[in-house]
């Protein structure tokens, strides 16, 4: 139960304080993927994936298009059955079990309400599947519009609701009958982007409040990085490195992922030499968060800690202001490093053309395998 | 050029050239008609009277009523489980399925009911079996009987109940029975609670469909029911025929219509009740369902659509019946139903090879004899000349006329849109006999009874409705900001409708010409009523050989009525194949 068959794991211990480390090994894991393969035809859209989530986790499968991340979520739902390997819920397998047996509440990215039915009536069904009492179903029903601010809503069809109330009542629904499982797919994609920052703060309360263990599928890594408790990055059906939201953007393990999460420099041949603390580990290039870069006027004093920071000199090809931030595109050696700083009053701007200095701290270089 | 330019501000006017002929051929007259049942200057009930107190037709009329009840039941009962498992099918498989649909659909219902009378005739197919190998000494009463008569309209209708249905439960988002499961609901259950009801749209237009065309269609009856199985319509028709008392007829016309729109209504009531539950389904009439050319299209591009990760969403939809044993059930009965559809259509092709003196099965021999007899005779290569001539000017007209009328009404506001399609589409809902007879009416009045302009006219006005529901149909899905584009890329509005809008919905109008021309080369019912004796056209004279006697010649020219439609099919999706997936697939990658 408790090995792990994961592809480049740092573990997601790594941070955690040696009370919290007996605490999770204590809790049995909830959600077991052992060596699942599912092909399609000739295709694994997911390939021997082995993965452990832990009960009350937030836990997020991040993956562009066509990674497998879909899959992985059909085949815990129990929508199509694994090829090869065995899914265990609470220790038991799942294999052959249909997925109106198993207890979980899903959130499609379409939402799925039942056009025909009533937010009140959708609400209900989970509820009337289970053979609740109709009194008891329509308090429940009360209850939880409450929960999501839709209480006068219940009569409205869901073709008379807005993309957020929809999401809304698609989350409702599928808390509503207490599952120990919440499936999440792509849970925001369909709305704009400030609905969705408030979504994300409902939902973390919502989890909080709930406790319930939650898997989310999702190519959007910000949603990602805000939402999880841990982060499962995968590529072409297969998991590329698993961590928490910080472990990752801070230490990914390879390029792909340090690509995928955010901006990333990867220097490789940058014309100068890579200054680290340590030796760089074979077959690894080194890589730069570009809000770890500095950019000063060619002719500025030292910094206190220049000692432990590598400079190299540059000239600025463009800058692009985008509100609190300010992105310069730096022409150091033969490569173009990004760099990105906030914005502050008594900044010095550069132009495109304008020579500056670039420095960072040497502990701030990663190493990715390539 | 500013002539074009008013036009573009007030579209409806595009409408006028449709509603102009419609007037003329059939609104004026079947108004005159309603005045002529009430025996006009002096109103009185007379005629409903004299009708209402035969006992004899009041029991002609309940029986039109049950056997159109009776057979819409029975097509709804056969249809829906056959379209749920066409849907569920995999996609190339639900693809020959619906051909194998749209083939019987599109042939002659006169070639199906005559390849009824050749399989249970009394020297029938299954009469010569069971006699040539001693099971039976006389041959069994299998045809003029009521369950003849259910046998072939059943086997014409069923196509009708079917594609409508594949259509909306096509529509329906797969999603939808994923999250019903996920909420614990049992297979049955989710399919009782979220896919029956999302499926009524098509249970309702399919059946009020088969309903109405059952009302008026009586060539099934007539041929293959006894005397005692005559609906209304065959003695309205024998009326027309033999002497003619307008009043009388008007009357019977007007209370089978009255039965039409009671169901209509009843079933439009139940719509608006659920008007809030189905709600953008609700607007589309029943009748957006009569051609599959609607439905074509979205098969196609379900077709061509590219591989993506939806396939789970196909998976699941299959195994809502999981378990072998509902597989094998629903495998038989695809496979008697279409054995049922497509069997006597292929018995006809056999049939017509036949080297023998009568229809006899299985055929004595392998000849081309029945082919010559009907390329030498002159009274059938004329009848089939004609209607070619007729077709070919009722396609040409009604596109014209259709497309116009069906490009001002996706201009107009949408209440005036809904209200004027209905009015364009009355002479396809009302039962057919209805139209013949108010047809007639018209043409006599014109003075074209019993000439080709009369006869082009009468077929023109069924035909319109085609063409406009096949049109708007592909301009509903055109995207009104290319002609914008255009525009603003200095085209004229002629220009940008000939270089932009035109190119884009031919397909439509290309398959409302092929539907047009299908319409006016198998029509029989009104052609009966307004040909007289000079117009010949195929069905009429293979109708009059049906009836009289049994030429072997009519099994060859069936052969040659089911090859056009299947011939159209391919024209149809030679043109749709062009340019559908390739535009189809340009939006897509946009959207991506």
């Amino acid at each position: 139960m408790m090995t792990l068959h994961l592809k480049n794991t740092s573990l997601p211990i790594a941070e955690d304080t040696e009370d919290e480390v007996l605490e999770k090994h204590l809790v049995p894991a909830q959600i077991e993927f052992r060596r699942v393969t599912k092909m399609y035809g000739a295709v694994a859209a997911v390939q021997d994936l082995s993965l452990l989530v832990h009960r009350g986790e937030f836990l997020t499968i991040l993956g562009p298009s066509g990674s497998g991340k879909t899959t992985a979520l059909m085949l815990l739902a129990g929508f199509v059955a694994p090829t090869e390997g065995d899914i265990l819920i609470g220790g038991n397998s799942v294999g052959s079990v249909p997925s109106y047996r198993r207890d979980q509440g899903i959130v499609f990215q379409s939402y799925a309400l039942f056009p025909h039915l009533t937010v009140g009536r959708n609400l209900e069904f989970p509820l009337e599947m289970r053979g609740v009492k109709a009194a008891e179903r329509a308090s429940r029903v009360d209850r939880i519009l409450e929960r999501v601010h839709l209480k006068d809503f219940g009569g409205r069809m869901p073709s008379e609701l807005s993309g957020g109330q929809q999401q809304r009542v698609a989350l409702a629904r599928a808390l509503i009958a207490d599952p120990p499982l919440l499936l999440l797919d792509e849970p925001l994609g369909a709305l704009d982007r400030s609905l969705r920052e408030q979504m994300q703060v409902e939902m973390k309360s919502l989890h909080k409040e709930f406790g319930i263990t939650t898997i989310c599928v999702t190519h959007d890594q910000e949603e990602a990085l805000t939402l999880s408790d841990r982060i499962v990055v995968m590529r072409e059906g297969q998991i590329e490195q698993t961590d928490t939201p910080e472990a990752l953007y801070d230490r990914p393990a390879t390029r792909f992922v340090a690509n995928f999460m955010g901006e990333a420099n990867i220097l490789e041949n940058p014309g100068f030499e890579v200054e680290s603390d340590a030796a760089p580990p074979f077959g690894t290039v080194a890589m730069l968060r570009p809000e770890r870069v500095c950019v000063a006027a060619r002719a500025a004093t030292k910094r206190a800690d220049a000692d432990q920071r590598q400079l190299v000199t540059g000239i600025v090809e463009d800058m692009i202001y985008a509100g609190p931030l300010r992105k310069y595109h730096v022409r150091a050696g033969n490569s173009v490093l990004i760099v990105r700083e906030h914005v502050a009053a008594g900044q010095q701007i550069f132009r495109s053309g304008d020579e500056v200095r670039l420095d960072w701290l040497r502990s701030d270089v990663r190493f990715v395998t390539a | 050029m500013k002539m074009f330019q008013a036009l573009g501000r007030m579209p409806i006017v595009l409408t006028a050239p449709a509603l102009a002929v419609l007037l003329v051929v059939f609104g004026i007259p079947i108004i005159l008609l309603f005045l002529t049942s009430l025996s006009a200057p002096a109103f009185s009930l007379a005629n409903y009277e004299a009708f209402f107190g035969q006992p004899a037709k009041i029991r002609v009329l309940l029986q039109t009523v049950e056997i159109s009840v009776v057979a819409t039941a029975i097509c709804l009962f056969i249809g829906y489980p056959t379209a749920y498992l066409i849907v569920a099918a995999s996609k190339y498989l639900r693809m020959a399925l619906i051909v194998l649909v749209i083939v019987p659909y599109l042939s002659s219902g006169l070639v199906q009911t005559y390849a009824w009378t050749v399989i249970i005739g009394d020297r029938g197919m299954i009469n010569n079996l069971l006699l040539d190998h001693g099971i039976i000494s006389s041959p069994l009463p299998l045809i003029y009987n009521r369950m003849a008569v259910y046998i072939g309209m059943v086997h014409i209708m069923l196509p009708m109940i079917i594609l409508p249905l594949v259509s909306v439960m096509m529509g329906i988002d797969k999603s939808l029975m994923a999250a019903a499961r996920s909420m614990g609901a049992r297979p049955f259950a989710a399919f009782w609670r979220v896919f029956f009801p999302l499926s009524m749209p098509g249970v309702r237009s399919g059946s009020l469909l088969v309903f109405v065309i059952c009302l008026g269609f009586y060539i099934t009856p007539a041929a293959l029911g006894g005397l005692g199985d005559a609906m209304l319509s065959t003695i309205m028709a024998s009326q027309v025929q033999t002497y003619f008392d307008t009043g009388r007829v008007a009357a019977e016309a007007f209370v089978l219509l009255a039965v039409a729109i009671i169901v209509l209504s009843m079933l439009g009531l139940d719509l608006s009740v659920t008007q809030g539950r189905t709600a953008q389904r609700a607007g589309k009439s029943w009748v957006s369902w009569l051609p599959s050319s609607g439905g074509q299209k979205r098969y196609r591009s379900e077709l061509i659509a590219p591989l993506r990760a939806k396939r789970w969403t196909a998976q699941l939809y299959r195994a809502a019946g999981d378990g072998c044993w509902s597989n094998v059930v629903g495998a038989m009965l695809l496979m008697v139903v279409m054995f049922y559809l497509l069997f006597p259509g292929l018995l006809v092709v056999v049939m017509s090879f036949s080297a023998g003196k009568f229809l006899t099965f299985p055929p004595l021999g392998l000849s081309l004899q029945w082919y010559r007899s009907f390329f030498g005779n002159p009274s059938w290569y004329a009848a089939a000349w004609t209607s070619i001539q007729i077709g070919a000017m009722v396609a040409i007209l009604s596109t014209m006329v259709g497309t116009l009328a069906a490009y001002g009404l996706s201009r107009t506001f949408p209440r005036l849109r809904r209200i004027l399609t209905m009015v364009i589409l009355t002479p396809i809902c009302f039962p057919v006999i209805v139209v013949g007879i108010a047809t007639y009416l018209g043409l006599v009045k014109l003075g074209l009874l019993g000439s080709m302009t009369g006869v082009i006219l009468a077929h023109t006005i069924g035909a319109i409705g085609y063409v406009v529901v096949i049109v708007s149909g592909t301009l509903a899905n055109f995207d009104r900001r290319l002609e914008q584009a255009a525009k603003s890329l200095r085209a004229s509005p002629w220009k940008a409708f000939m270089r932009v809008t035109l190119p884009l919905i031919r397909p439509g109008i290309v398959g409302g010409a092929v539907f047009a021309f299908l319409h006016s080369f198998d029509e029989l019912v009104i052609t009966s009523l307004v040909a007289g004796f000079s117009v010949r056209t195929l069905p009429l004279k293979m109708w009059e050989d049906i009836r009289h006697h049994t030429d072997p010649t009519i099994a060859a020219v069936s052969v040659l009525l089911m090859v056009l439609p299947v011939f159209c099919l391919i024209v149809l999706h030679v043109v749709g194949w062009r340019s559908g997936p390739s535009s189809q697939r340009a939006l897509s990658d946009h959207r991506t």
